[in-house]
């Protein structure tokens, strides 16, 4: 099993929903507290697993807005395990899940630097590196009503933009999202194979127009052109209600 | 990406430590210093298990969670740092065995590979990580052991001019791994100046238009921001390698090639300062020259 | 899928559930109303998510809604009723605490003299009050007109506009036919009241293949993922409107039958200059409105079924009167070239390519791309359909909109452009919310003052329908303390809540002696002006008496207006009280659903705080409101829970309209039922009664729905809702301005022009008034201002997570504009209006119209306030845009001063501001202006340094040394 998220960028409004309710779940989940610094100071932070920046793609007036929520990709081959020295960070063999045991970590960093997306942030209260759990605490608590065994981000997902499933299944919602909208991963060439992937926003295509029934004579004045036109619905009137009554 | 002390000085000295011994095991196996007592030895052996020692208590102030260090040693099969610390705790054992034996030439070689090994561990620490492009090549770990066999050689001058043990071929290995170290320094500037690796395009996965950071989503900094996020004039920069190369190469070069006199003790102290001093400004850069990829997605265009 | 929940897991149990409760209540972090979940650990909060069930969120929560647990632990709650301290000053911040007898003794003493005297001298406003059904009541019974919530500085606007014309509107009113619309215009909205719903619906358009078509000068919220946008210049959107509805009628692309069968386009004008008939329309001895029957050539009754009535043409009345139909006069007037897209290109900054495809696309839409949906109905002429006909284009507006001095007749343009669609209320477009639509406009008249000691005869706010409504006494001089429904507002139906305390300080139209406010932070960020008005807060008269004798607020946080405040009355939080969310106020309901809903306490109170709701029934009964008490005097309820279940409207209508009869089984319509607040509860804290499909869609003229709708009291009548078009009612009022109108008339010039050039019967588009009367060379830039999607509408933005995200607004303006300025990224500048400056910081972006700036509102704080450090980013560099915007129109010769709002509505006009940017000085660095640090409150704890919330000991999921040494890396 191999289980991951899928973001669709077509949808995401970039209203931080995901990233509070992921915050709520989490500071009494499995790592938690997640601790934050400085709450009514001057310089306000803490520990988030999954953060939305926003970004503007082309330039006016071609310009797009793009919202893009980051959180652990649990790569495939996730560096960020490799290089820890103590063995706190580990990526579960039964469904591909990145972790941090608690109780192992030294807080070196290192993991912290060998991840492109900016997914572990240090608890600096405890010394300890955090990250997303994909909700190991939820999606396997079979207390939970079976629809809730979901992370919480995407339960919470207004515009559902967050898919939560197995990519090892062909024929999950998540494979299925990323075959049919063209899914992608975040950087590649870091060469991390990231399992999270984020759907382009959708082309569309260009929509039709009603025909255009205006008289094109420049010649005549605009109150001439009305008369006209006034002239013309007059006329119709009568046939226009022998249509009524028809639907 | 953030500068800590810390790890400068734990590298530096570290390095400076490492380097010290590999030349005192050298010198035993080739026989650069002939005259050298077993006080003597042991006195520089001990002045590098010192620099080593301060350097690796350094490290540790890095840790946020210090009392889970010695689970370090875990995860050798994968982890550099891992590695790292492995050896540097294997090192003592050996290199006072070496020292109490007075420099047994096996254990000289075991010594002197042993010092090569953490220098080039230390240094894969960064170059593996492919997220800065500024550590992941093979100029990292070449820079890592020439520079500590540069410290080290300037210290082992130095001392050995003290002690009166000096050979004109110390002086010579002194000079040609400096020249080689700052060779292979101004190599990695050039290098590292070329445009490489991911953009802000890639990194979001639009790469037909521009790409620009309209709001990071929070106000403040956070662990990111600071750990990654380090900024500095690029004029800071070219003074900082300015520095770096004058003094921790071209002046120490001056004062060992005899351009200035004849080297006396003056002299390899003031060169062995300087090498120190410019591979401090050098580990500084190191860290501020380099562009962690996370920073792509904080607004900048590439690293 | 391997469903991972299926996995033998082997994992620790995270959660001892076995000390978990799962409590339903409804969400307040701001106005949207969603349902919510909240898992309970030891009177802590585990968890908020949505309810799955619920109509209004279906599950999904947004940030605010996920931040619930930080507005539970603020340091900013208050813990105990505060007196200010006597001997020291007003915005001082020196206060007292003082026992609830006490504190409700003082107030009772001085409300009682006040109603036995004159109740006008107590003005009660609320700000985002989901209980206005309440708070008016008790205004009402207490005697003072003097009562408002914030909608008059909110989007009355929108209401106004859209109930007198379609008879429903946005948000609670009705919203886009998500299922359905194959076409979205969203104008002027950045988040919304309707938080989760729009994200929902817009997720269902975009899989649906919809288009999504953004109008806003700002590429952010729900433009990023438009399809097309928009990037309009602020305040022209009513031109935008008109010339899309030039190229309709241009184009023969308007909905014929719809027009005939559901509007007053039929009807016929009077064109009769001088009189007063003018513009009226034309209508038979027994007051019956005609239009002309094709058939026979003659005068019938519009409501004449066997007619075919004429949608053009013009004619002459039995009295020689010249008559045109609506639709002529519509047509004639829009189909002028002044509203060609070539000549509005450059005063909405849209070239007229687009404006002219939008148009068509929308045509398209709605007449190629009709949809039906084979459900048999009956209209209200007793003519039988076999489907429903749709015309899927929908639309939603809002601030954007409404904020403008021109907002009323914009919103009104925008209807037009539905109406010619057929896009109201049929599938696939706009949908009205039950109990909407409603007729034009809702029989329910404003209050006028009846003297002490007496109820008022309706609620404060109403709905006038001619000058003979307004709120005015003989001499036509305003007689509540907001001027709402006076000459100057006459359609101010949700009060002028940002007029009080400039009016009552000057004492024009008269002085008060208590003002109360509840949730309402008009001290900061809720008033234009807001330096000024903390002076005028402190302002005393020759007496040394402050001019606002008395001030009291109700409010959960040391807001701002804590701080000017002499009695401070703590409320609860949302999660600690009952609370209804009323039918009789504005419902969750949904287009296909009649819904209300309540909230129910979940953690325990453990300050001395009390529900405002519960001390309003407290303080109306020791009044002897006639409502509240028996003939003896004593209390008819036992407290607020009592009242609600008990009370009623009418005979078996209440408050809350789901589980009523004595057993509970009656919705909308029956006894009250002991049972009720746990028959909500069991239920998930809400209502819903589903429609039956043939009352899905056409309400306006649906006669099934429209039987029932009267027989359970949303409306008064059973008769067809007829959309207009063309408002006699605001003709009136031009009438009454052209001194022809057959009633009250304006005795000042100023009321005179204002009347005749604004309330125009068909919609048209004006200069907002502000820009029309500053010096447009020298204030270039338009300035709005919107609220982050997490913080819309929320009253906690001191909320420690949420302001994580956001803790300083910049100015944003477009890149290449700033560049051609040379305005740095991140530099300071000074921004200036006519009516004062600041220094912000500016940040350049590209999705923004070159000719405006824009900012993030509400994120300036004082400093001290909320709970906040003195140097906390909110006060340091954070900045309000209210500092530049006037409550006063600029002065102009031989006229009285003006609210800055719109002249039908009274709406403030937030948006018209205009201002210049200068770069600031090299060190001229923070926030300008300043304010001193607030004090922190008696009995207020420190706010920490760390926050390590959780409600319980992780469960961390170990790792084996063995497994560390033994697997692999990956």
């Amino acid at each position: 099993m191999k289980l991951g998220l899928v973001i669709d960028l077509d949808t995401c409004v970039g209203c931080h929903a995901c990233a509070v309710a992921c915050k709520q779940w989490n500071t009494s989940g499995t790592t938690g507290p997640l601790s934050d610094y400085e709450p009514y100071g001057k310089e306000p932070s803490g520990v988030w697993f999954n953060r939305i920046r926003h970004y503007e793609v082309d330039e006016y007036p071609h310009n797009k807005t793009i919202n893009t929520p980051m959180s652990c990709m649990h790569c495939d081959d996730a560096a960020c395990v490799t290089v820890c020295p103590t063995g706190a960070s580990y990526k579960r063999e039964e469904d591909g899940i990145v972790l941090v045991d608690q109780s192992k970590c030294m807080g070196c960093n290192l993991c912290a630097w060998a991840c492109p997306y900016g997914a572990r942030e240090l608890d600096q209260e405890q010394g300890v590196m955090k990250k997303c759990t994909l909700c190991v605490d939820r999606i396997y608590d079979v207390n939970l009503p079976k629809e809730d065994r979901q992370p919480a981000c995407v339960l919470t997902c207004p515009t559902s933009a967050r898919f939560f499933g197995d990519f090892d299944d062909p024929n999950s919602e998540v494979s299925t999202l990323v075959r049919e909208r063209g899914g992608y991963a975040m950087m590649p060439e870091v060469g991390y194979n990231p399992v999270n992937k984020y759907l382009p926003p959708r082309e569309r295509p260009t929509a039709p127009q009603a025909t255009k029934t205006a008289e094109t004579n420049g010649s005549a004045d605009a109150s001439t052109k009305t008369q006209s036109l006034l002239g013309k619905w007059l006329q119709k009137q009568k046939s226009a209600f022998d249509s009524l009554g028809e639907r | 990406m953030h500068p800590a002390p810390s790890v400068i000085i734990f590298t530096v000295t570290a390095g400076a430590g490492y380097g010290l011994l590999f030349w005192l095991a050298l010198s035993r196996l080739a026989g650069l210093t002939p005259t050298i007592s077993n006080g003597q030895f042991i006195a520089v052996g001990i002045i590098g298990l010192i620099l080593v020692t301060v350097g690796l208590l350094s490290s540790t102030l890095h840790l946020a969670n210090p009392k889970n260090a010695w689970r370090s040693f875990m995860r050798f099969r994968t982890s550099w740092l891992s590695r790292e610390a492995v050896f540097a705790v294997l090192f003592y054992p050996l290199a006072l065995l070496w020292l109490l034996l007075s420099g047994n030439a096996f254990l000289s070689l075991l010594v002197a590979a042993l010092c090569i090994v953490i220098l080039v561990c230390t240094a894969m620490i960064y170059a593996s990580l492919k997220t800065i492009r500024q550590w992941n090549n093979a100029l990292t770990p070449v820079n890592f052991v020439l520079l500590g066999l540069s410290a080290g050689a300037a210290l082992f001058t130095l001392i050995t001019l003290i002690q009166g043990v000096y050979t004109p071929r110390v002086l010579a290995l002194t000079i040609a791994v400096i020249a080689a170290a700052a060779f292979s320094k101004l190599l990695y500037f050039s290098w590292i100046g070329q445009p490489a690796g991911p953009t802000i395009n890639t990194a979001l996965g639009f790469t037909r238009a521009t790409v620009q950071l309209l709001d990071v989503g929070h106000s403040s900094d956070t662990f990111l921001t600071k750990e990654f996020g380090y900024e500095v004039a690029r004029a800071k920069i070219i003074w900082a390698r300015v520095i770096a190369i004058v003094v921790g190469f071209v002046l120490p070069l001056v004062f060992l090639t005899g351009l200035l006199g004849t080297p006396g003790i003056a002299h390899a102290a003031l060169a062995s300062l300087m090498v120190l001093a410019g591979v401090f400004v050098e580990r500084w850069l190191f860290f501020a020259e380099a562009r962690h990829v996370v920073t792509l997605y904080h607004g900048q265009q590439r690293t | 899928m391997n469903n991972p929940s299926d996995a033998t897991t082997g994992l620790p149990a995270f959660e001892n559930h076995s000390k978990q409760v799962v409590k339903t209540t409804t969400c307040y972090m701001c106005a949207c109303r969603c349902g919510i979940k909240v898992t309970l650990e030891d009177n802590q909060v585990r968890f908020i998510q949505g309810n799955r069930d619920h109509p209004v969120n279906k599950g999904v929560l947004c940030a605010k809604g996920n931040a619930g647990i930080m507005k539970q632990q603020s340091p900013a709650k208050l813990t105990q009723p505060l007196l200010r301290k006597p001997g020291t000053e007003r915005g001082a911040g020196e206060f007292e605490p003082i026992s609830w007898d006490a504190a409700l003794q003082m107030l009772g003493k001085r409300l009682k003299h006040i109603r036995e005297t004159d109740p006008q001298q107590l003005a009660f406003f609320t700000g985002r009050d989901q209980m206005q059904a309440l708070t008016g009541f008790w205004a009402s019974q207490f005697g003072t007109v003097n009562w408002a919530a914030h909608g008059g500085f909110c989007s009355v606007n929108m209401a106004a506009g859209g109930l007198y014309s379609v008879g429903q509107s946005f948000w609670e009113f009705g919203e886009p036919d998500w299922d359905n619309a194959k076409y979205f215009m969203m104008w002027g909205v950045a988040e919304d009241h309707a938080s989760n719903p729009i994200k929902i619906g817009l997720e269902k358009l975009k899989r649906n293949g919809a288009k999504f078509v953004a109008v806003n000068p700002v590429r952010t919220g729900y433009q990023a993922i438009a399809d097309e946008w928009v990037g309009i210049k602020p305040g022209t959107d009513g031109l935008l409107a008109l010339s899309f509805v030039h190229v309709l009628l241009k184009n023969d692309q308007f909905d014929w039958d719809f027009l005939t069968r559901y509007t007053n386009g039929t009807q016929l004008v009077i064109d009769a200059p001088g009189t007063s008939k003018d513009g009226m329309l034309y209508r038979d001895a027994d007051d019956e409105l005609l239009a002309v029957d094709l058939d026979t050539d003659s005068f019938k009754p519009w409501s004449d079924v066997s007619a075919k009535p004429a949608l053009f043409g013009e004619y002459t009345g039995a009295n020689g009167e010249k008559l045109k139909t609506v639709m002529t006069e519509l047509a004639e007037k829009y189909l002028d070239e002044q509203y060609a897209p070539e000549n509005v290109a450059a005063e909405t900054g849209i070239s007229a390519e687009t404006i002219e495809r939008l148009a068509l696309e929308m045509a398209h839409v709605a007449f190629q791309e009709s949809i039906v949906i084979d459900t048999p109905w009956t209209d209200w002429a007793g003519r039988k359909h076999d489907q429903f006909i749709g015309r899927p284009v929908a639309m939603h507006a809002m601030r954007g909109i409404s904020a403008h001095s021109n907002g009323f007749q914009t919103c009104r343009a925008i209807h037009l452009v539905q109406v010619l669609l057929g896009a109201i209320d049929s599938p696939g477009s706009h949908l009205a919310k039950p109990p909407f639509p409603r007729h034009i406009a809702p029989p329910v008249k404003p209050a006028k003052p009846q003297g002490p000691n007496t109820p008022l005869k309706s609620p404060p706010l109403g709905f006038p329908m001619a000058p003979e409504d307004l709120v005015i006494d003989d001499d036509g001089e305003p007689l509540r303390i907001d001027k709402a429904y006076s000459w100057e507002a006459p359609i101010a139906n949700h009060g002028m809540m940002h007029m009080v305390i400039s009016n009552a300080v000057k004492g024009d139209p008269y002085t008060i002696d208590t003002l109360m406010l509840f949730m309402a932070n008009m001290s900061w960020n809720s008033s234009m002006n807001t330096a000024e008005v903390q002076e005028m807060l402190r302002t005393k008269g020759e007496d040394g008496e402050y001019k606002i004798p008395f001030i009291v607020t109700s409010d959960a946080f040391h807001s701002e207006m804590v701080n000017y405040s002499d009695l401070v009355l703590p409320d609860t939080t949302y999660l600690e009280r009952f609370d209804t969310i009323s039918i009789l106020d504005r419902p969750i309901s949904e287009p296909h659903a009649v819904c209300d809903s309540i909230r129910q306490p979940i953690i325990e109170i453990d300050r001395d705080v009390r529900p405002w709701q519960e001390v309003l029934i407290e303080l109306g009964t020791e009044l002897g409101f006639p409502a509240l008490t028996k003939e003896d005097g004593s209390a008819k309820f036992k407290g607020y829970e009592d009242f609600i279940v008990n009370w009623e409207k009418s005979p078996g209508i209440g408050f809350l309209a789901g589980f009523r009869g004595t057993q509970g089984e009656k919705s909308l319509v029956g006894e009250p039922n002991p049972n009720q607040w746990q028959d909500y509860i069991d239920n998930g804290c809400f209502f819903q009664q589903d429609l039956p499909p043939e009352h899905r869609y056409y309400r306006f003229a649906n006669k099934s729905y429209l039987e029932w709708a009267a027989s359970v009291g949303f409306n008064a009548h059973d008769g067809p809702i007829v959309m207009e078009l063309y408002s006699e009612v605001v003709q009136k009022f031009r009438l009454a301005g052209q001194g022809l109108y057959d009633g009250p008339q304006p005795k000042h010039e100023t009321d005179k022009q204002r009347l005749i050039k604004y309330f125009d019967p068909l919609p048209f588009w004006y200069q907002p008034i502000e820009e029309s009367r500053v010096d447009n060379e020298e204030y270039t830039f338009h300035a709005v201002n919107q609220r982050p999607m997490f913080m819309y509408h929320s009253w906690d933005s001191q909320n420690s997570w949420l302001r994580q995200i956001m803790a300083q607004n910049y100015l944003y303006m477009n890149r290449a504009k700033g560049v051609s300025m040379g305005i740095e990224d991140m530099s300071w500048v000074w921004l200036e209006s006519h009516n004062g400056k600041v220094r912000c910081q500016v940040k350049l972006m590209e999705g923004c119209n070159p000719d405006t700036v824009w900012t993030w509102n509400a994120i300036g704080k004082q400093s001290g306030a909320w709970g906040l450090d003195k140097d906390a980013p909110e006060s340091t560099r954070g900045f309000l845009m209210n500092h530049l915007i006037s409550e006063l129109l600029p002065a102009q010769d031989g006229e009285r001063s003006l609210t800055n709002s719109d002249p039908v509505t009274g709406q403030a006009a937030w948006y018209d501001l205009k201002v210049k940017i200068t770069p600031a000085k090299l060190g001229e660095t923070g926030v300008y202006p300043t304010f001193d640090t607030i004090k922190p409150l008696p009995g207020m704890s420190d706010s920490p340094d760390t926050l390590r919330y959780a409600t319980h000991e992780p469960v961390n999921l170990v790792r084996s040394i063995k497994d560390t040494l033994t697997k692999g890396g990956l």
